[in-house]
């Protein structure tokens, strides 16, 4: 009995030292604050209130899209911010979405339109284009 | 007692000499491309240093900006080898994390994370790079603010509309330093303007957008 606690003591010291390590890296935790943060279902309740911004590629948005986004991604930038900020207006929430939760597009779009543009109201979809087709 | 702990320690040297293992050179590389290229390139070096074949089970990026290559599917023991990772740059800026994920089938390592950082020079902010009227505002002027970026060097700075309804005015305020004033003719109806950015004995240009929306405005 006392061998087999040693041994499971010694299993968990790599994952304690790799938790240390990594305090900072942990995958769930989101460089976002929840408040930026929207689930399908409250992004879908915003109705027309909501453009919703597709931060894929150009060959994933071609494939498909929640249907009225407007596509603005990093690859395009320049090129493509004149025709979303055509379709802004003050009163309206932007929710950007990319691939799904490991990517960051999404919230690069977010921030810069933020942080460049100046814009209020910019949100983040939780779970991206997959949790969105999930709940289709 | 101590012979547990001797079979114990056995089993473990047992098991590192016989395993296969990827040697990694570096798995975190830094790149610093130059203003204007399309892409950065980060080459991971590897060699395969256990005595058994390592095989590659896959290869993932976590964005679709970068694409990452391995030379080969099998990697014999003492074999040398590299993954390829290309970050396309597109009108990104700033520095840039992106990670490819190696998945192979050695049991010890299986997984590795490698780390590609660009850090993107900035040759211009904007800032804000929008600016906007709601219908019926006072058409007064709006200022964007603009700086050249560390290590770039703006003497003049030429700025053109898209549109005659937005009029801009270019001020230098100090080293780098530059503010230009748009002011819409009108706010009585929907309109927008590109404002086209170019410094001085640059290739590149850049933008602002100035717009009157059909809704109240509060900036």
């Amino acid at each position: 009995m006392r061998q087999a606690l040693i041994l499971v003591a010694l299993a968990f010291l790599p994952g304690i030292g790799q938790a240390i390590y990594f305090r900072d890296k942990v995958s769930w935790q989101s460089p976002v604050p929840a408040s930026e943060m929207v689930t399908v279902a409250q992004a879908r309740a915003w109705g027309r209130n909501a453009i919703w911004v597709d931060a894929r590629p150009d060959v994933e948005f071609e494939r498909e899209h929640v249907t009225g986004a407007v596509l603005l991604n990093e690859d395009r930038w320049n090129e493509l911010l004149p025709q979303f900020l055509a379709a802004w207006s003050p009163e309206k929430r932007v929710v950007v979405y990319c691939s799904s939760q490991s990517c960051n597009a999404s919230r690069e779009v977010a921030r810069r339109l933020r942080d460049e543009a100046q814009l209020k109201n910019v949100f983040v979809l939780k779970g991206g284009w997959e949790e969105w087709l999930k709940k289709k | 007692m101590r012979t547990h702990i001797f079979a114990f320690i056995l089993s473990i040297v047992i098991c590192a000499t016989a395993r296969a293992e990827l040697k990694w050179e570096q798995t975190a590389i830094e790149l610093h491309p130059a203003a204007g290229d399309k892409e950065a390139v980060g080459h991971f070096k590897y060699q395969n240093t256990g005595n058994q074949p390592v095989r590659f089970k896959s290869v993932h990026t976590s964005c679709g900006c970068t694409a990452a290559q391995s030379q080969k599917e099998e990697v014999p023991p003492g074999e040398k080898g590299e993954i390829t990772a290309t970050f396309k740059i597109g009108d990104r800026t700033g520095t840039q994390v992106k990670t490819v994920t190696v998945d192979t089938d050695d049991p010890v390592n299986a997984t590795t994370v490698l780390t590609l950082k660009a850090v993107i020079p900035q040759e211009l902010e904007i800032n804000p790079s929008f600016v906007f009227w709601g219908q019926g505002e006072a058409p007064k002027s709006k200022t964007i603010v603009v700086r050249a970026g560390k290590d770039f060097s703006v003497k003049e700075l030429k700025v053109t509309s898209s549109s005659p309804d937005f009029e801009t005015k270019v001020a230098q305020t100090g080293k780098g330093q530059f503010k230009i004033d748009v002011q819409p003719r009108d706010t009585s109806r929907n309109m927008a303007a590109t404002l086209t950015i170019q410094p001085e004995g640059s290739s590149k240009t850049f933008y602002a957008m100035a717009r009157v929306t059909n809704a109240p405005a509060i900036q």
